[in-house]
């Protein structure tokens, strides 16, 4: 089932390629004005609730594939971007960039530390949501779905999203960045349940 | 709206609104509570946002702790963690009248943003249940959030379970999908008249049919959300008709009224806003539309007045339109419902903790019938929970690391009446409690595969 999506994903995405060259002036040039190239902070230790801290800033920002750069001013500063093109220079991360930079992680694979990355700090990091799943990198294993809490994640081949909370009927509210058309924000999902989706965590969290 | 003066109030107010208490330094009771607000003019840094899963139903000698997840965010600090503490209390009384007595929340683990209290045993045995709501604030006594939003005038509520029906479920077998009684409406995915079509976006998952619905004379309704448009089938009709509604062509559940109305709930909002719920009629002709309360929903319904939406982090039912007349969030706020009103009267009381659901059908004195189910494999969402007569339906998804299916309970005073499992089908993403109907004894599924989208219907009298 995930070759097929993915299949659909890419017909989809060559035939957006195509559309993408007649499309108007969209490159905002939003990175390269505002953002930074700084090195991060290493920080010692890291929470669950210190890193939901973290993805809440990026809330109602923008969605930009391939990319990890944001404000905190609530809207999406380079909206309509032609969603197959990576070099519109857009605002947000996309949904494993924007993962990478909340949980703190190293460009170093090999590194299970924590880096504090500024929100204008153009990053996306060496992890696609295919890989995440698979737990690849020092820092992040593969868990049980049942076992998934807040600030783990639940990733398939293509999307990752993280545990903001758990609701009565048995829903997550997920915080990701969705899509173009979505943006970064809290949304009811059943990703849990989903047989494409698998529980991954970030591992040395402090509580 | 009006642009607001700063960046982080336009985060703040569109998600709850503000309380007026709030813009006047108040500090309890506060009515019209938001799920992230601030107060004092101070505090347009600082941003609160809690989360907390309400005990809902409690057994019988259940120890009762209330425990709120709580994040406070300094607009001038970078680092997270050294953000701003929090502080917390919670407001208890024994079922739903008398004075509400306040409580501390008290601080657990190293980062101090979990709050936890437990409920005095004399409350938490009431056999009326009891309510509540919780205040959070900032240890600087600048920001302030109420959950439920509503406070004092919407509280939470908790009931006991009685009369309950024990179920023991025992491990899922994924190798038995039933097969549906009829295909009553399927497209396949494309641009054609009568295709459905799938949202576009780079590594967007296929998403695409987002919701349907089904009206007594078994007509099915789908939302075709990326051609802005319903696609309608007449019972017994191959071919659907088209219509044209002006929606944000992102994933969005859909429920269809009495009179004909179609209600839209969006799921993603413009800047400074929440989200939609857009009402048309049967011709697709706008009547309005209404912002929800809080940031997050979890689906729409119809209840006896109206349509309700179920929305978070307060965990209620709030209903957003009351005789064809939309509900402004202020309203919705103050009229949230722990259950979900019932068409033919009372609630229904749905939670899942762990590999347990408990349901509840209730009467305004309390609990009238209620079973408690545990399963050996994992439980994920509650997709229907929905009376039949003197029966219940019960739809929930079960799932290990590899597999997945929903299965489909009929339940009774005495147990299990009839068990099936169905295929989950779910190939492209729809609106995450969007997936199932019943009207009258047939049970409906929206489902997808790579060819495209499709609606079955399973007979449940004859199983």
């Amino acid at each position: 089932m995930w070759h097929s999506r993915m299949l659909v994903a890419s017909l989809v995405g060559a035939f957006l390629f195509g559309a993408a060259g007649t499309a108007g002036a969209y490159h905002t040039r939003f990175v390269a004005n505002n953002c930074n190239y700084a090195a991060p902070t290493p920080t010692p230790y890291i929470t669950r609730d210190g890193s939901a801290a973290v993805a809440l800033r990026a809330r109602h920002e923008g969605y930009q594939w391939a990319g990890g750069c944001w404000n905190d001013n609530d809207r999406d500063d380079s909206p309509n971007d032609p969603t197959s093109d990576p070099s519109t220079d857009g605002e947000g991360g996309d949904c494993s960039g924007f993962t990478f930079k909340v949980w703190r992680e190293s460009l170093n694979e090999s590194d299970a530390g924590f880096q504090q990355w500024g929100m204008l700090r153009d990053v996306h990091g060496p992890y696609t949501a295919s890989r995440f799943r698979s737990g690849h990198g020092a820092p992040n294993i593969t868990v049980f779905k049942s076992a998934v809490t807040k600030m783990d994640a639940l990733a398939s081949e293509s999307h990752i999203g993280m545990i903001y909370a758990t609701n009565a009927d048995g829903t997550d509210q997920i915080i990701e960045a969705k899509g173009e058309a979505y943006g970064t924000n809290i949304w009811t999902r059943t990703y849990r349940g989903d047989s494409s989706y698998g529980g991954v965590r970030r591992t040395g969290w402090s509580s | 709206m009006d642009e607001l003066p700063n960046a982080f109030g336009r985060k703040l107010v569109p998600i709850a609104g503000l309380l007026a208490a709030a813009l006047t330094g108040a500090t309890s009771f506060v009515v019209a509570g938001s799920a992230i607000a601030q107060r004092g003019a101070e505090s347009t840094s600082l941003l609160i946002d809690a989360t907390h899963s309400p005990p809902l139903l409690t057994a019988p000698g259940e120890h009762v702790e209330l425990n709120y997840d709580a994040v406070c965010i300094d607009q001038e600090v970078e680092d997270a963690e050294a953000s701003c503490a929090v502080e917390g209390w919670v407001f208890r009384r024994a079922g739903t009248k008398g004075e509400f007595l306040k409580l501390a929340l008290e601080r657990v683990g190293p980062s101090g943003s979990r709050l936890s209290a437990r409920v005095p045993e004399a409350i938490a045995r009431s056999r009326t249940g009891f309510s509540y709501y919780a205040e959070i604030e900032a240890v600087s006594g600048t920001a302030v959030m109420t959950l439920p939003a509503g406070g004092a005038v919407a509280p939470h509520r908790s009931l006991p379970l009685e009369r309950t029906v024990e179920v023991d479920l025992g491990k899922h077998r994924f190798d038995e999908p039933t097969r549906p009684d009829e295909r009553v409406a399927s497209a396949a995915w494309g641009t054609g008249p009568n295709d459905a079509g799938l949202e576009q976006g780079r590594n967007l998952a296929p998403t695409g049919a987002s919701a349907f619905d089904v009206d007594p004379s078994g007509t099915v309704i789908l939302l075709d959300q990326a051609h802005r448009r319903v696609l309608r089938w007449r019972k017994g009709s191959a071919l659907p008709t088209r219509v044209p509604v002006a929606i944000a062509g992102t994933l969005a559940d859909m429920s269809l009224a009495s009179d004909g109305t179609i209600y839209v709930l969006e799921s993603v909002s413009r800047a400074g806003a929440t989200p939609l719920v857009r009402r048309f009629d049967s011709y697709g002709r706008r009547l309005g539309s209404t912002e929800i309360a809080e940031r997050t929903s979890s689906q729409i319904r119809q209840g006896p007045a109206g349509a309700l939406v179920l929305q978070q982090p307060s965990s209620q039912w709030m209903p957003v339109a009351a005789g064809g007349a939309p509900i402004e969030p202020e309203g919705q706020r103050q009229s949230g419902r722990s259950g979900r009103p019932l068409r033919e009267g009372g609630e229904v009381i749905v939670l899942r903790r762990g590999n347990e659901i408990r349901v509840a059908l209730t009467a305004p004195g309390g609990t009238r019938r209620s079973w408690r189910l545990a399963s050996d494999t994992a439980l994920a969402e509650v997709q229907l929970a929905e009376p039949m007569g003197q029966r219940l339906v019960l739809v929930v998804r079960v799932f290990t690391d590899g597999e997945d299916e929903f299965e489909v309970l009929v339940l009774d005073d005495e147990g299990i009446v009839a068990r099936f499992s169905l295929d989950d089908a779910d190939w492209a993403e729809a609106a995450p409690l969007g997936r199932f109907r019943l009207v009258g004894h047939s049970l409906y599924q929206l489902g997808s595969t790579p060819a495209g989208a499709f609606v079955d219907r399973y007979d449940l009298e004859v199983r």
